[in-house]
C-alpha cells in the first residue's frame, strides 16, 4: 500500500504500510516531532536537497574522513555516505535508551569482574560454563586481575533497533573497540553547515561534550599513585579503515595518537619515545584488538603491538581501555543471557528489550532452528562488522541446506533470532534522485569510569542503504545520519 | 611529542616548500626562455635540461629530450622522486600521520591540494596546463603557509614544520642558485660581459619570486655580484640563504632550549652556519662562487641529518 504527499521533495516517497516509518505513523501522518522539520524541508525541491547532498559530499571529501578502497590500478578514497535528513528522537524514548544502555553496560561489567574472577554467576547456573569456555575470546590471561577503577568496558557502544511494534530491542552490545562516534560529531558538523536554519526551530542536545567526558573516564581510571597521568590513543597506523577516527579522537581530547612502535616498556613501565627523551604513559586508549596488543603474550607476529605491554598491566602500572578479554560478554552468545545478567548483577528488571535468542548449542533450539531456518536471522557469535549473517527469507533452498549443514557442525558457533523488521526512515538516495524508506539502526556509546559514568546524548543511526536490506554497517555498505535528542 | 610525529611533520615542511621551488623554477624558466635575449637561452632543450639539472635527474643520455615527457616526469609523474606531485603526495602522507596535531583547517587546506593535485589531467598539464598547475601549486602552498602560522599553536610543532620548510627553502634556494650560474655560464648574455650581465640573473630572481624586490632594493637591472648578494645574505629578503638560516636557528631554539649548545648538537650546527653566513661578503664568495655553493649544499645536508639522528630516531 503506498501513499503520495503533495510535499515535492516527498512526492515519489512509497510508504510500506507494514513497516514502522520512522517519520510518517500508520495514517500516513507525519509524527509530531518531525512536523516542523518537515516543513521546513518543504521549502526544498528535490534538487535543492540534490545540491545539499553534494555540498555535504564534498565537505566530507576536502576535509578527509574517508575510507580507503583497493582496487585493480590504485587506491581510491571514499566518503561513509550521509543523509542529511536527521533522525530525531524525543526526550521520553532517550531516557529509556540512556538508563537502559547504561544499566546494561553496568552489568556487563560487573559480569566481566565475574567471569575473570570467582565465576559465581557459573556456579549458580545462570550462564553455563560452556559459554566462557569456548569462546575464543576469554582471556585466560586476564584471570584475578583487577584493572584500575574496577571498570572493564569503559567504553560501550550499543546497538539498538525499533521494530515494527515501535518498541527498541538490543541488537548487539560492543565492548571491544566499539568505532563510529567520530562520524557523530562529524555528521552534527556537516548538518550544521549545509541546513543551519533547521537548528533554530529545535532544541537538541549538543555532541561535542563527548571528548571531555572521554577524559575525565581515562583519568578516573589511572594507575595507582600517579597524580597527574598521561593518556594516549594507540592506532595500528595511517592504513587502518577507522584511522580518521583514531586521529579525530586523539585531536579532540587533546592526547598523543601512538603507534607500537613509538612505545617501549622498561621495567614493567610504558613510555613514549619523543623528540626529548622517553616520557611515561599511564593509559592507554586502544583501538588494537587484544590478541595483538603484546607479542609477548598473545600473537607472536604482531608488529603493531608493544612487546612487555600485557606485564605492566598486570603490575598496574598501566590502564588498558577497554580491558583486554572484553570479547567475551560482548559475544552473540552471551547476548542472550543479558537480561538473567542484568537480574543476578543489578536485581533490576532489563530496561531494554532483548531479542529472543536460539542457542544452536542447545538440543531444543537446534531442532527448532533446523525447522525454521528461513524464519530466522542466523549469526556465528563471534563475528562483528555483520559478516557471515544469513537471513533465512532471502536463501534459495539449496542455500538453506548449506546453511544447515554448517550449523550442524558447529553448533556452538550459531545463534538465530526472529527477522526483526527494523524501522524505515526517509533517506535520501541518489541513484533514483528521491526519497525512499530505509531500514536504520542505532548505535549509542556508554562510558563507564570510577564513579563517573557518561552517555552520549546523540548517536549513529547507521542505514541500509540498499532497498531492502537489512544490514546497516558501513562495510556491507551502510550510511549514517545525524541523530538528534531533543531536551525536555 | 612523538619522536616519529617530529620527523612527519619537518619532512611535511619540507616537502610542502619543495613542491613550490619546483613548480615555480618549472614554470619560470620555461616561460621565461620564450622571449629570452639570445639563441641558446631561447633552445628549449637548454630549458628541459635545466629543468633536468635543478631537479636532480641525471639518468637522461639523448641530447634532445622530448618536451612532454620533461614536462610530465617533473610535474606529475609519480614514478619520479623529484615531480611536485609526488612531493605533494608526500606532504599529504606525513600530515595523515600527524593528523591529530595540526588543525582541522590546515588538515583540510592539504587535503583539497592533495586531492586538486592528483585529479590534474596529464594530458591537460603537458599541453596548455603548465602555467595553470604550477601557479595553482603555488598559491595552494603559500594557503598551507597561511594555515601552519594562523591556525597552530607556535610551540615545538610549529616549530619543527618551519624547521623542515626552511631548511628545504635554503637547499632549494641553493640549487636553483647552482643550475643558473651554470646555465649562465653556458648561456653567454648580449651585453658587455657576458656571464655577469646575462639574462639568467633575471629568471634566476624569478624563479625565486624576487626580482620585484631585487629591483627596489638596488635600483639596478640585476648582475651576477647583486643577484648572488641578495639571495644568500641579504637578510631581509624572505628568499635568501641568510633569511631562511635565521629562522632555522629561531625555530631550533624553540626545540633545543638549553641556553649554551653542546657542540655535537643540531643547535650548535646551525648557530655556527648562521654566525659565519652573518658576516660573509659577496667579495668572498665570488672568488669562488662554485665552491661556495657546493659548500652550502654540504652544510645544509649535515644539519637535516643531524636533526634526523639527535631528534626522530630515538
Amino acid at each position: 500500500m503506498t501513499k503520495n504527499t503533495l510535499n515535492p521533495i516527498f512526492s515519489s516517497y512509497d510508504k510500506i504500510q507494514s513497516l514502522y516509518d520512522e517519520i510518517f505513523d500508520e495514517n500516513s501522518d507525519v509524527r509530531e516531532v518531525y512536523k516542523k522539520l518537515f516543513e521546513l524541508y518543504s521549502g526544498l525541491s528535490i534538487d535543492d536537497y540534490g545540491n545539499l547532498n553534494e555540498m555535504a559530499k564534498a565537505s566530507f571529501f576536502n576535509q578527509g574522513i574517508t575510507f580507503q578502497v583497493y582496487s585493480d590500478t590504485k587506491a581510491q578514497e571514499k566518503i561513509f555516505p550521509f543523509d542529511l535528513f536527521p533522525r530525531i528522537i524525543d526526550h521520553d524514548e532517550w531516557d529509556t535508551i540512556e538508563k537502559g544502555v547504561l544499566q546494561r553496560s553496568k552489568a556487563l561489567n560487573l559480569f566481566l569482574h565475574d567471569v575473570y574472577h570467582d565465576k559465581k554467576i557459573i556456579k549458580d547456573g545462570i550462564v553455563p560454563i560452556e559459554m566462557i569456555s569456548s569462546s575464543s575470546n576469554y582471556l585466560q590471561s586476564m584471570m584475578d586481575i583487577d584493572p584500575p577503577g574496577g571498570i572493564y568496558n569503559h567504553i560501550s557502544g550499543t546497538d539498538l533497533i525499533k521494530h515494527s511494534d515501535g518498541k527498541y530491542y538490543v541488537l548487539e552490545d560492543n565492548i571491544r573497540c566499539p568505532s563510529g562516534v567520530s562520524y557523530v560529531m562529524c555528521n552534527r558538523g556537516a548538518l550544521k553547515k549545509a541546513l543551519f536554519g533547521v537548528f533554530n526551530h529545535y532544541d537538541i542536545h549538543s555532541v561535542t561534550d563527548y571528548a571531555e567526558n572521554l577524559l575525565e573516564i581515562l583519568e578516573s581510571v589511572k594507575p595507582h599513585g600517579v597524580d597527574v597521568p598521561t593518556a594516549v590513543v594507540i592506532t595500528p597506523g595511517i592504513y587502518n579503515s577507522a584511522y580518521y577516527e583514531h586521529s579525530y579522537l586523539a585531536k579532540t581530547i587533546g592526547i598523543e595518537l601512538v603507534e607500537g612502535r613509538d612505545l617501549f616498556v622498561e621495567n614493567d613501565f610504558v613510555y613514549m619515545k619523543t623528540i626529548l627523551g622517553s616520557k611515561r604513559v599511564d593509559i592507554i586508549y586502544r583501538r588494537i584488538d587484544d590478541t595483538f596488543l603484546d607479542p609477548l603474550e598473545f600473537k607472536q607476529d604482531s608488529a603493531i603491538g608493544v612487546p612487555g605491554l600485557f606485564a605492566a598491566y598486570k603490575k598496574g602500572n598501566v590502564t588498558i581501555v577497554n580491558a583486554p578479554g572484553t570479547g567475551v560478554a560482548d559475544d552473540k552468545a552471551i547476548y542472550t543471557y543479558m537480561p538473567e545478567i542484568i537480574r543476578y548483577y543489578l536485581g533490576e528488571e532489563p530496561i531494554l528489550n532483548n531479542v529472543h535468542t536460539y542457542h544452536c548449542s542447545k538440543e531444543d533450539d537446534l531442532k527448532y532452528v533446523l525447522e525454521n531456518v528461513n524464519e530466522l536471522v542466523v549469526k556465528p557469535v563471534d563475528e562483528a562488522g555483520g559478516y557471515g549473517i544469513s537471513i533465512g527469507n532471502r536463501l534459495t533452498k539449496e542455500e538453506i541446506e548449506t546453511l544447515k549443514e554448517t550449523i550442524k557442525k558447529e553448533p556452538r558457533k550459531y545463534i538465530a533470532q526472529p527477522i526483526m523488521s527494523l524501522s524505515v526512515h526517509a533517506t535520501y538516495i541518489e541513484d533514483t534522485n528521491s526519497f525512499e524508506q530505509r531500514h536504520v539502526d542505532l548505535r549509542t556509546f556508554t562510558l563507564l569510569g570510577n564513579q563517573k559514568d557518561f552517555v552520549l546524548r546523540g548517536g549513529l543511526t547507521r542505514v541500509a542503504l540498499k532497498k531492502g536490506n537489512l544490514i546497516v554497517n558501513s562495510s556491507q555498505g551502510g550510511g549514517s545520519k545525524d541523530t538528534w535528542i531533543l531536551k525536555k | 611529542m612523538l619522536a616519529r610525529v617530529a620527523n612527519n611533520l619537518f619532512w611535511m615542511g619540507r616537502y610542502i616548500e619543495r613542491a613550490e621551488h619546483t613548480a615555480r623554477y618549472l614554470k619560470v624558466n620555461y616561460f621565461s626562455s620564450l622571449d629570452a635575449p639570445n639563441k641558446l637561452s631561447q633552445s628549449r632543450q637548454f630549458v628541459l635540461q635545466s629543468v633536468y639539472q635543478m631537479v636532480g635527474e641525471t639518468s637522461f643520455t639523448s641530447l634532445t629530450l622530448k618536451e612532454e615527457e620533461v614536462l610530465y616526469n617533473v610535474g606529475l609523474n609519480l614514478n619520479k622522486t623529484y615531480s611536485v606531485l609526488n612531493s605533494i603526495k608526500l606532504a599529504r602522507e606525513n600530515a595523515n600521520s600527524s593528523r591529530d596535531l595540526v588543525s582541522t583547517e590546515f588538515y583540510e587546506s592539504i587535503n583539497k591540494f592533495y586531492h586538486f593535485a592528483m585529479n590534474y589531467s596529464n594530458d591537460k598539464f603537458v599541453k596548455n596546463g603548465l602555467y595553470d598547475f604550477t601557479t595553482s601549486v603555488t598559491e595552494h602552498t603559500s594557503i598551507l603557509r597561511g594555515k601552519i602560522r594562523g591556525t597552530l599553536l607556535h610551540d615545538e610543532i610549529y616549530a619543527l614544520i618551519m624547521l623542515g620548510i626552511n631548511i628545504e627553502r635554503a637547499t632549494q634556494i641553493t640549487r636553483i642558485i647552482k643550475t643558473k650560474f651554470d646555465d649562465a655560464n653556458k648561456a653567454i648574455g648580449g651585453y658587455a660581459n657576458p656571464i655577469k650581465n646575462s639574462y639568467e640573473w633575471t629568471t634566476l630572481l624569478k624563479c625565486t619570486e624576487s626580482y620585484d624586490m631585487m629591483r627596489r632594493y638596488y635600483k639596478k637591472s640585476p648582475t651576477q655580484l647583486t643577484t648572488l648578494e641578495f639571495l644568500i645574505l641579504n637578510a631581509k629578503c624572505p628568499r635568501s640563504v641568510m633569511n631562511s638560516l635565521n629562522q632555522i636557528y629561531n625555530n631550533i631554539c624553540t626545540i633545543d632550549n638549553t641556553k649554551v649548545f653542546k657542540k655535537d648538537t643540531s643547535a650548535f650546527l646551525i648557530g655556527k652556519m648562521r654566525a659565519e653566513y652573518e658576516f660573509k661578503t659577496i667579495e668572498e664568495i665570488q672568488l669562488n662562487v662554485h665552491d661556495f655553493i657546493e659548500k652550502t649544499s654540504q652544510l645544509l645536508f649535515s644539519i637535516g641529518f643531524k636533526l634526523e639522528n639527535e631528534y626522530f630516531y630515538v
